[in-house]
């Protein structure tokens, strides 16, 4: 119980900081917009293909932005070694991870619902807001998988001498099971094609569990000092 | 030092088995008949990718031991283990290209398998990009060992997800299928050549970074 109060405490530390600083989620929100305005230049986007190109963008958007908004949010760990006054504290290493897990995906999961209204009112593409309900699984387990390694990564590569733009080179090379399911899946249940989303979801809960178990055990070492 | 004799005896073994493995592969096995001599570049190609495997395991297992042990020692030999791998995936990918050029009329094509060794690849250019960025010894080895085993463990989902996402497509081809008993033979002294050839890379690599590092402690004995 303690543990999971400690976690929810620094979910709460991170909602207050960004609403104070608005640092991260609005800038996820605008990269979001400018991403979806440049697909429109460089793919055709008329009324018979956007069906078929949303998955593609949606993820490709759903990526980088989180990118930018899970490196940022380790950035400000990081500053003046914000992070070290949660690591001298009694919260564990563990708490402290899934705290960061937890307000990184409040965050990733608003910039994703944000990017799908802004995609159906640009792309002129309003039944995406009508399949919420069925996309909603991948989606949630997707956000959770960029998620937990972000949070692992964007912690590790903040510290390097390169800091957050380091982040992408690492993070995407793994986190390519996910973004494959996100895509895959989302492209079934929009334009019903065959094979069924369930297998997708299946792969990206079996990353998910995965990447969690691991994280966990790995995440004391980088916040060690 | 024990490593240095060790070091010396591959390398005279590599001296006879290197010349006479390409002997076996341009000599003795027979020339495909459907495939031509291109099918010979496979002799390379598939010790090249047990090699870098090998060397990734041994990164894999060297960075359990160093978060463990916390000793130096463990991240010198992930880190060299993890140079030859990658030295070895990247030729893995350049001989797999060239034999697909003449064979699959592609350099490139999307196939699980050669998907799954250039998401590795790019893998362990973030752990040596990573490890490029941090100054501070102790630090280094503590993170990279993090990528270590979660780059390693990822191979197997990265593998499942792009086979289900390709049997969508249609393959283009599979190579193999019934190996004569000489190929067999010449296949399997290749393999022996290249596993030893990895062992030696490595050993030679973890000796340099051993005398890097107390290279390093004596520089800070003397400016103190």
């Amino acid at each position: 119980m303690k543990f999971m109060g400690s976690a929810i405490a620094i979910l709460r530390k991170d909602i207050l900081l960004e609403l104070r600083g608005k640092e991260s989620l609005s800038l996820m929100l605008f990269l979001s917009l400018l991403l979806l305005v440049i697909f429109n230049f460089a793919l055709d986007t008329g009324k018979e293909n956007v069906s078929s190109l949303a998955p593609g963008i949606l993820w490709v958007v759903f990526t980088f932005s989180g990118i930018l908004g899970m490196g940022r949010t380790s950035m400000a760990e990081r500053d003046e070694d914000a992070y070290l006054s949660i690591v001298f504290s009694p919260a564990s290493a563990e708490s402290f991870y899934i705290g960061k897990v937890l307000s990184n995906l409040l965050f990733l999961v608003i910039m994703e619902m944000f990017t799908l209204l802004f995609f159906a009112i640009l792309y002129d593409f309003e039944k995406i807001i009508g399949m919420l309900p069925q996309l909603l699984p991948g989606l949630l387990l997707g956000t959770l998988g960029f998620s937990l390694v972000g949070t692992l990564f964007s912690f590790l590569t903040t510290a390097s001498r390169y800091g957050e733009v380091l982040l992408p080179f690492l993070y995407l090379p793994v986190v390519v099971p996910i973004i494959l399911g996100g895509v895959s899946s989302m492209d079934i249940i929009l334009n019903g094609k065959a094979g069924g989303a369930g297998k997708w979801i299946q792969i990206m809960a079996v990353f998910d569990v995965l990447y969690f178990a691991v994280s966990l055990l790995l995440f004391r070492y980088i916040i060690e000092e | 030092m024990k490593t240095n004799r060790t070091i010396s005896i591959l390398f005279f073994l590599l001296m006879v088995m290197m010349p006479l493995n390409l002997y076996l592969i341009f000599k003795v096995a027979p020339t495909e008949r459907i495939m031509g001599d291109v099918q010979r570049i496979f002799y390379l190609h598939v010790s090249l990718a047990s090699g870098a495997f090998l060397a990734f395991t041994c990164t894999f297992v060297s960075s359990i031991l160093f978060l463990w042990k916390k000793n130096l020692v463990w991240d010198s030999a992930a880190s060299a283990a993890a140079e030859t791998g990658l030295l070895f995936a990247t030729l893995v990918l350049v001989t797999g290209s060239l034999w697909a050029r003449p064979i699959w009329n592609v350099w490139w094509t999307w196939d699980p398998r050669l998907l799954t060794v250039l998401i590795l690849w790019f893998i362990y250019v973030g752990y040596f990009l990573l490890r490029g960025g941090i100054a501070d010894r102790f630090k280094k080895a503590q993170y990279s060992a993090v990528i270590g085993i979660i780059g390693y463990i990822d191979i197997p989902v990265i593998r499942y997800a792009t086979k289900w996402w390709k049997s969508i497509h249609p393959l283009l081809s599979r190579e193999g299928g019934g190996l004569n008993p000489v190929m067999k033979n010449v296949m399997f002294f290749s393999l022996a050549t290249f596993l030893v050839l990895t062992v030696f890379l490595f050993l030679f690599r973890f000796r340099l970074a051993r005398i890097e590092e107390r290279l390093q402690k004596l520089k800070k004995l003397t400016e103190d």
